[in-house]
């Protein structure tokens, strides 16, 4: 049997302020992922950095160290790449007051 | 004496199927339309997206907040991993934390046979284990629906879907017991153009007490120890009709029970669907956690 790959879509046409995270996602499964977010929509203000986190129950979370910028445009695209993880994922990311971005969020697992 | 071919071959399918371990603890009709067991992969089940056209803004809320089905180890902060029943898997559809919230996992088919099909799944769930209380009153509902439409030859073809939850719980009093669904929301178009409706068949409003339904689950004494629960359901594509249930121990009598029923749409013929779904009765994630999944058909 081919090993498993999924494409899971964790936040779909989202509008991000404040503190913002992605549903926690169980992936333990998979040894790695790429994680796109791509903007929907034109985002508003200045853009923050987008960072994986991990956790170890899916309710408390840890930033695992790998960060991008988030898009700057609408249909920009922000690309993470993670390949020990644990089982918990997710993506957060600090907007400043009047910053927003809509975004989908697509986890690429791979066993 | 001799023993009729039938019989014959009934005898031997029976014998096989119970000396295989994946399958023994299900009761298939004589096809297997699918056998999914959730270390193998998702195995089909996907996230149940809305309609919608030129712009996501036009999806329906209820649909909006639905999110991709995971493969979990039931991983528990407080006794790691409790894994399904024969391997350390289960799917996993979780809701978001606010109250009301749902989620969906769909599994789209097409059939060839119009007759009797089964649904047996094992399943259990629980809510989100972010307070130290069994939360017993958390979880709102889990249940389950399948979405027909007859072929395209059929007169009278209408779209049928049989919806089934087992209401745990509302605004905290504790229900248990098992409803069905004949109304749906008024279909409304989705974007500019006309090629596109949609309509929410599971907005809370119009569930109904499957007479006799009321059933106590076994729920476990904490919020992160569950127990597997074994659910069969039994569906005519000929009649469109229920023509059986059964959870754990229990039979029911599905002669009360009806679909949502509506006008049959042209482009979904032949239509074979189905869902699984939770709900949450509280700002708390509620998890729907399937061990495995068996469809058969008699043709």
């Amino acid at each position: 049997m081919l090993p498993e790959n999924i494409t899971s879509v964790v936040s779909r046409n989202e509008t991000w302020t404040g503190t913002a995270a992605s549903e926690p996602h169980e992936a333990g499964w998979a040894r790695e992922v790429v994680i796109f977010v791509r903007a929907l929509k034109e985002p508003k203000g200045p853009q923050p950095v987008a960072r994986v986190e991990i956790s170890p129950d899916g309710m408390r979370w840890v930033a695992e160290g790998t960060v991008t910028a988030m898009p700057a445009e609408r249909d920009g695209i922000a690309v993470m790449r993670v390949a020990h993880f644990g089982n918990w994922l997710r993506v957060a990311a600090d907007f400043a007051d009047g910053s927003q971005s809509t975004v989908l969020v697509t986890m690429h697992l791979k066993a | 004496m001799t023993i009729p071919t039938n019989e014959m071959a009934e005898a031997l399918r029976l014998a096989l199927l119970r000396a295989d371990p994946k399958l023994s603890r299900f009761d298939p009709l004589p096809r297997i339309i699918s056998h999914d067991e959730f270390a193998t992969g998702h195995c089909g089940w996907s996230q149940l997206v809305g309609n919608y056209e030129d712009d996501l803004d036009t999806m329906l809320p209820g649909y909006a907040q639905h999110t991709s089905a995971m493969l979990s180890t039931l991983g528990h902060w407080d006794s790691g991993s409790h894994g399904g029943m024969a391997s350390s898997y289960a799917l996993k559809i979780a809701t978001r934390p606010r109250t009301g919230a749902q989620n969906v996992a769909i599994k789209r088919h097409t059939f060839r046979h119009r007759g009797r099909i089964r649904f047996e799944l094992y399943f259990t769930f629980k809510p989100e284990a972010s307070e130290l209380k069994l939360g017993e009153t958390d979880v709102r509902s889990v249940g389950f629906l399948f979405d027909l439409q007859a072929g395209d030859r059929d007169g009278g073809a209408e779209r049928v879907m049989p919806h089934l939850r087992f209401l745990n719980a509302l605004d905290g009093d504790h229900v248990q017991r098992w409803q069905f669904k004949q109304q749906t929301t008024e279909f409304k178009p989705v974007g500019s153009g006309d090629k596109t409706l949609s309509h929410y068949h599971l907005a809370p409003e119009g569930w109904e007490d499957l007479p006799g339904g009321e059933q106590r689950l076994c729920y476990n004494e904490i919020a992160t120890k569950v127990n597997w629960t074994y659910l069969r359901f039994d569906f005519d594509l000929d009649t469109m009709k229920a023509l059986d249930f059964q959870c754990n121990d229990r039979r029911f009598d599905m002669s009360g029970f009806e679909s949502i029923r509506i006008p049959a749409m042209k482009n979904l013929w032949c239509m074979l669907n189905f869902c699984l779904f939770a709900e949450t009765d509280t700002d708390k994630r509620a998890f729907l956690y399937v061990d495995s999944v068996c469809i058969s058909g008699d043709f």
